[in-house]
């Protein structure tokens, strides 16, 4: 089967949010829950990096700090409406 | 080997329906967990009280403290037994710390 052309679309990635503030992986704290509202859905699921940008590092440590808020209820498990 | 001490930062979260007296108590009673196997209080901060983003046992909303020391690690798994039995504190968490922070502020991502 032929190749199909890709529809017309960017490949430029977007910069990692971190990175360009100059927030270190290891800084991602689970009590700041203003930066990691961002990351996550109205339904407070965590939002994949390739929607977001962030870097895979900092993803990783972004995840387990959403995680650890989860347990502390600073951020929900899942949001209902 | 016998003798590590490692640093430490734990969650409080207390029951809203306690007066400020009980609640004070109740905390102070926490700390005297840590301080009783020869645990050192670092550094407090009151974070307030605060809605729940779930319901937990029925509270919707909770008064935060968090809370760095530093203890040996025989001493956490004995502290936790104390804390799951106590009914003032609806839940707690207690992770490995790398350093104090002094103050609970952030970077921002600036955009």
């Amino acid at each position: 089967m032929a190749k199909l052309p890709r529809a017309s679309r960017s490949k430029k990635r977007k910069p990692c949010p971190f990175t360009q503030a100059g927030i270190v992986a290891k800084e991602i704290d689970y009590k700041d829950v203003e930066t990691l509202r961002l990351f996550i859905t109205e339904r407070g699921k965590i939002l994949p990096r390739r929607i977001t940008g962030v870097s895979a590092k900092h993803q990783r440590k972004l995840a387990e700090a959403i995680k650890r808020a989860r347990m502390v209820a600073l951020l929900p498990f899942v949001a209902e409406d | 080997m016998a003798n590590k001490i490692n640093l430490y930062e734990g969650m409080f979260i207390f029951s809203t329906t306690l007066s400020e007296d009980a609640r004070q108590k109740a905390f102070q009673k926490v700390i005297g967990e840590i301080t009783e196997r020869s645990g050192e209080i670092e550094q407090i901060h009151e974070m307030g009280r605060r809605k729940l983003a779930y319901e937990i046992e029925g509270h919707m909303s909770g008064y935060y403290y968090l809370v760095y020391f530093s203890l040996a690690p025989s001493g956490i798994s004995e502290i936790w037994r104390e804390y799951h039995l106590n009914e003032d504190l609806v839940r707690f968490m207690t992770l490995r710390a790398s350093e104090v922070k002094e103050t609970l502020e952030f970077k921002s991502l600036a955009e």
